[in-house]
């Protein structure tokens, strides 16, 4: 899907914690943050990410429109630093995921937070199957058609 | 006199728009993920002509313009000059978004087969009138493969590509920073293509319905058939500040490809994308794509004519603006007419004069 940008495989962890169920997200968050120390805020807010798609004509790269996003960037007191960015306008949501990419860097409670990973990894596949066997359900058999 | 007017209207202004706002009473959260939960389909067109994808945001702009679909644009794009722009997402290759919906009515047995998706195409057009009368309407649960779809589906034009029926030159990528854009720079003629699309992607589906059916009626040069049309959800790919790459979510799109035999020994295609799920304009704006090469100047399916009618805020605000007091330029227009009513009649005069003295 994402062709020439530089080769490097997406990161699974972030792309999950981004989808990841926000209740469970900032609970698990909340959790950890007294064991992170005083970190400082950099960023959090809300903001735009332009989205280009490119045409199936011409090959031609346009862009479709932007895209509402909550993002948080936090420094711990070690430097490590942590990122996180979601669809919509949920900054709480953007700044767990930021605390729990800091932690997971730093080795803080990282068992903890790969479970996390791993289980809501899980059902987000559970979920995306559940919603391709309802798609696969309007196959057209031709043969029969 | 307008001064006048002016002036003596504060108070009527003030109260129109209670007038207007007490239609609709007292807007509540609750209100505004009832519209967005009950209405996808009309969040989904808000979203692609507001060019903001922000579901919730769409849904309040409803609520608070009461459905006025171009009062709720107006609001929406508005809003979004008030956000910084954070990045650029990763350009989304059109065959790699989770596929809800991919179907052709050009090529029958297409790789990947049709895929009907959620749709009501092939349903009854009965007004379920009984809801009115306290029977709630549940819809029926769908009843889910064993196996699950694949997530994507091959592109259809590349499948035309090898086959040698499509040879249209691709064009070379550019850095993402590079892509012409519409919310930064003027719309100019010829327009660059990236143009043309992103404007394509915001457009008025009313407008491009108007204008994309008068060529399918024959106002155009090429009759279109529908060679693909596909409903996803694709990943905004965004950039970790240490580089990583990860989805920060997944939004709606829509794309259609429609296609012609009118060409020189292969086939033409026309495309069009938006935000959320709006097949009517998708299909529209790919016929406009698809007839506007070497299209008569002025006529609807020339670049310049449906680009600049279909841009809403700008097509919806010109037309209301009209109702805006126009007193002095209309008053000078009517001092004008009187004039010259007044000289044909003095210049009249004399002639009658030596009539009467002939």
């Amino acid at each position: 899907m994402f062709d020439r940008h530089g080769g490097e495989m997406p990161s699974d962890d972030l792309t999950t914690l981004a989808r990841a169920d926000a209740a469970r997200l900032k609970h698990l968050a909340e959790e950890i943050l007294p064991r992170l120390g005083d970190m400082q805020v950099l960023k959090s807010g809300t903001g735009l990410v332009m989205l280009p798609m490119r045409d199936t004509v011409q090959g031609v790269e346009f862009h479709l429109g932007e895209v509402l996003v909550a993002e948080a960037h936090v420094r711990l007191p070690s430097g490590t630093e942590g990122y996180g960015m979601v669809t919509g306008r949920d900054i709480e949501r953007a700044m767990a995921m930021a605390l729990l990419d800091a932690a997971l860097s730093d080795g803080t409670a990282a068992d903890r937070i790969r479970a996390f990973i791993e289980a809501e990894a899980q059902a987000q596949q559970a979920a995306d199957t559940e919603t391709l066997r309802r798609i696969e359900a309007t196959r057209v058999d031709m043969e029969t058609f | 006199m307008a001064y006048v007017a002016t002036r003596g209207g504060e108070r009527a202004i003030e109260q129109s728009e209670r007038l207007y706002r007490a239609q609709m009473g007292q807007i509540d959260a609750a209100r505004v993920a009832e519209i967005e939960k009950a209405l996808p389909a009309l969040v989904d067109r808000v979203m692609g002509e507001a060019s903001l994808y922000a579901p919730d945001l769409a849904a309040l702009a409803l609520a608070q313009s009461g459905g006025d679909l171009y009062e709720a644009l107006l609001l929406l794009r508005a809003w979004r000059t008030t956000q910084p722009r954070l990045q650029i997402a990763e350009v989304v290759a059109p065959d790699a978004g989770f596929t809800h919906r991919r179907i052709s009515a050009a090529f029958k047995d297409i790789p990947g087969g049709q895929i009907l998706g959620p749709t009501l195409d092939y349903a009854h057009r009965l007004l379920a009138t009984e809801v009115l009368e306290d029977q709630p309407y549940a819809p029926p649960a769908v009843e889910p493969a064993a196996k699950p779809a694949p997530a994507t589906h091959p592109s259809l034009a590349e499948w035309q590509r090898a086959q040698g029926l499509v040879t249209t030159p691709e064009a070379a990528p550019v850095p993402r920073d590079e892509i012409p854009d519409l919310t930064r720079e003027p719309l100019l003629f010829p327009a660059k293509r990236a143009h043309t699309l992103q404007s394509l992607a915001r457009a008025d589906t009313g407008g491009t319905l108007a204008l994309g059916y008068s060529a399918m009626r024959g106002y155009g040069n090429s009759h279109p058939t529908v060679n693909e049309l596909r409903l996803s959800e694709v990943e905004v790919m965004v950039a970790h500040p240490d580089g990583r790459r990860f989805s920060a979510g997944r939004v709606k799109t829509s794309q259609a490809e429609v296609v012609t035999t009118k060409g020189k020994g292969e086939l033409r295609l026309g495309f069009t994308a938006t935000l959320g799920w709006n097949e009517v304009k998708c299909i529209s704006a790919a016929t406009l794509d698809l007839n506007a090469p070497g299209a008569e100047k002025n006529s609807p399916v020339e670049e310049e004519f449906f680009l600049y009618h279909t841009e809403p805020v700008e097509s919806s605000g010109f037309c209301i603006h009209f109702k805006l007091p126009h007193y002095v330029t209309f008053q000078s227009s009517l001092d004008n007419l009187r004039a010259a009513k007044t000289a044909k009649a003095e210049q009249a005069q004399p002639t009658d004069k030596k009539e009467e003295t002939a």
